[in-house]
């Protein structure tokens, strides 16, 4: 426990998952930097309160997830794209239309998408947490997640195909 | 399982990660095996997103972000720890501040009232107050033995000497008065004349320590003035003040001395 609680040890196994899920969310070098560093910042001051340690990761990204959000909703300048709620067809992208997209792009798109899926696809595609781990850390029930994660995947390979370009792959219902 | 709902399954499902384990997506790949159609869209689905999976993969941390993290906690330490030693530093310096400015006021301002209230004029006109308008004799006897004794016990002024003619006239009793947190004897007589029949004395020899009066007169120099209706001698004997007291003027007074 002693060992999980070490703040430097903590630094060491978790600022960099941190920071990828802060850039991935903000787009921006510096507020990732300062998203990472105010979640440590946190932790030092009210981390003592964590009873359970294996909770430490998710509390974090929490923590994280908290923090841009609040920034977020404090500047309300980033736009999102409302699509509706239903999602009926799989627009299907081909993987070397994705290849042609650098990351910018890409995170641009997950900008786009409704603020309700942008964590959990950014989490998802980060690959470091399970589908519990992403339902703890944005604390809605797995179902949720798995149902958020369905349509912010296919919203985003949507949005990824609109800007390709071109003849549009086949489209196949699900 | 049919496959569109493999499909919508398998939509969650990661390459090379324990997603393999959940039982659903466990049985949604092993029902890819069997169907072609499931196998070819998984193969798609894969690949897209190994190539979404590896544009999140490009993202890279600054380099000397941990360090940074680090080092500024380790001053945001420093700074906390600084600065309750300076909150501690600053309410210790304020309380020496308001004991500081205490005992300024408590040596400068008090006993300035002190002296500047510690002068003979003053000391005459209270005293003359007690005698005029009433006081409350501790003791009351025709017999000077017990006041002297009455006196020493109180720490009041008792050694003191008395004229020839206050050692003939009537003692009646005697008080102990405050002036200046100095204790003050007040010894009553009778002049002999008539009183009111209210009135036990009409004559008041007062007794202070000569210390406790800054402008006290110098041995064997007499000082009559006339104080609210009463006629006072003050003079100094040894390291005694006394302050005699009686209604009349001047010749009345001196009867006395």
């Amino acid at each position: 426990m002693a060992e999980c609680l070490d703040f430097e040890s903590l630094v060491t196994r978790y600022y960099e998952p941190l920071y990828k899920f802060a850039f991935s969310l903000a787009r921006d070098e510096s507020d990732a930097c300062d998203l990472t560093q105010q979640t440590f910042c946190i932790w030092a001051a009210k981390g003592h309160q964590l009873r359970d340690p294996s909770k430490v990761k998710t509390w974090l990204f929490t923590t994280l997830h908290r923090e841009f959000l609040g920034i977020r909703r404090k500047q309300t300048r980033f736009p999102h794209v409302e699509l509706d709620q239903a999602e009926p067809e799989l627009p299907v992208v081909s993987p070397a239309a994705i290849s042609r997209h650098d990351t910018a792009h890409v995170l641009a798109a997950l900008a786009r998408l409704d603020e309700i899926y942008q964590a959990p696809v950014a989490l998802f595609y980060l690959q470091d947490c399970s589908y519990n781990e992403i339902a703890e850390i944005l604390q809605v029930p797995l179902g949720t997640v798995k149902s958020r994660l369905a349509r912010g995947i296919s919203r985003l390979q949507k949005l990824l195909g609109d800007e390709t370009g071109g003849p549009r792959p086949e489209q196949t219902r699900l | 399982m049919t496959v569109t709902e493999a499909k919508a399954i398998l939509l969650l499902y990661r390459p090379g990660t324990a997603d393999a384990e959940d039982p659903q997506i466990a049985g949604a790949l092993t029902l890819a095996k069997r169907e072609p159609e499931l196998a070819r869209w998984l193969e798609d689905h894969c690949a897209r997103q190994e190539a979404l999976r590896a544009k999140f993969r490009k993202i890279t941390v600054p380099a000397g972000l941990k360090e940074q993290i680090i080092s500024e906690q380790a001053a945001r330490i420093v700074t906390l720890s600084r600065h309750r030693r300076n909150t501690v530093f600053a309410a210790l310096a304020a309380l020496a501040a308001v004991v500081i400015l205490l005992i300024v006021m408590s040596s400068s301002w008090l006993p300035r009232r002190q002296i500047e209230d510690n002068t003979l004029a003053i000391y005459r006109n209270q005293m003359a107050g007690v005698a005029l308008r009433g006081y409350g004799m501790d003791l009351t006897t025709n017999d000077p033995a017990p006041i002297r004794a009455y006196l020493v016990q109180k720490q009041a002024p008792s050694d003191f000497v008395l004229s020839a003619a206050l050692q003939k006239a009537a003692v009646t009793g005697c008080a102990v008065e405050g002036w200046q947190n100095v204790k003050v004897s007040m010894i009553c007589f009778r002049t002999g004349r008539p009183l009111p029949p209210n009135q036990s004395s009409d004559l008041w020899l007062f007794v202070v320590d000569r210390a406790s009066l800054k402008d006290a007169p110098e041995n064997g120099q007499l000082r009559i003035a006339a104080n609210k209706g009463l006629i006072t001698a003050v003079w100094t004997q040894g390291d005694k003040v006394y302050l005699l007291g009686t209604e009349g003027d001047e010749s009345t007074i001196r009867k006395f001395l």
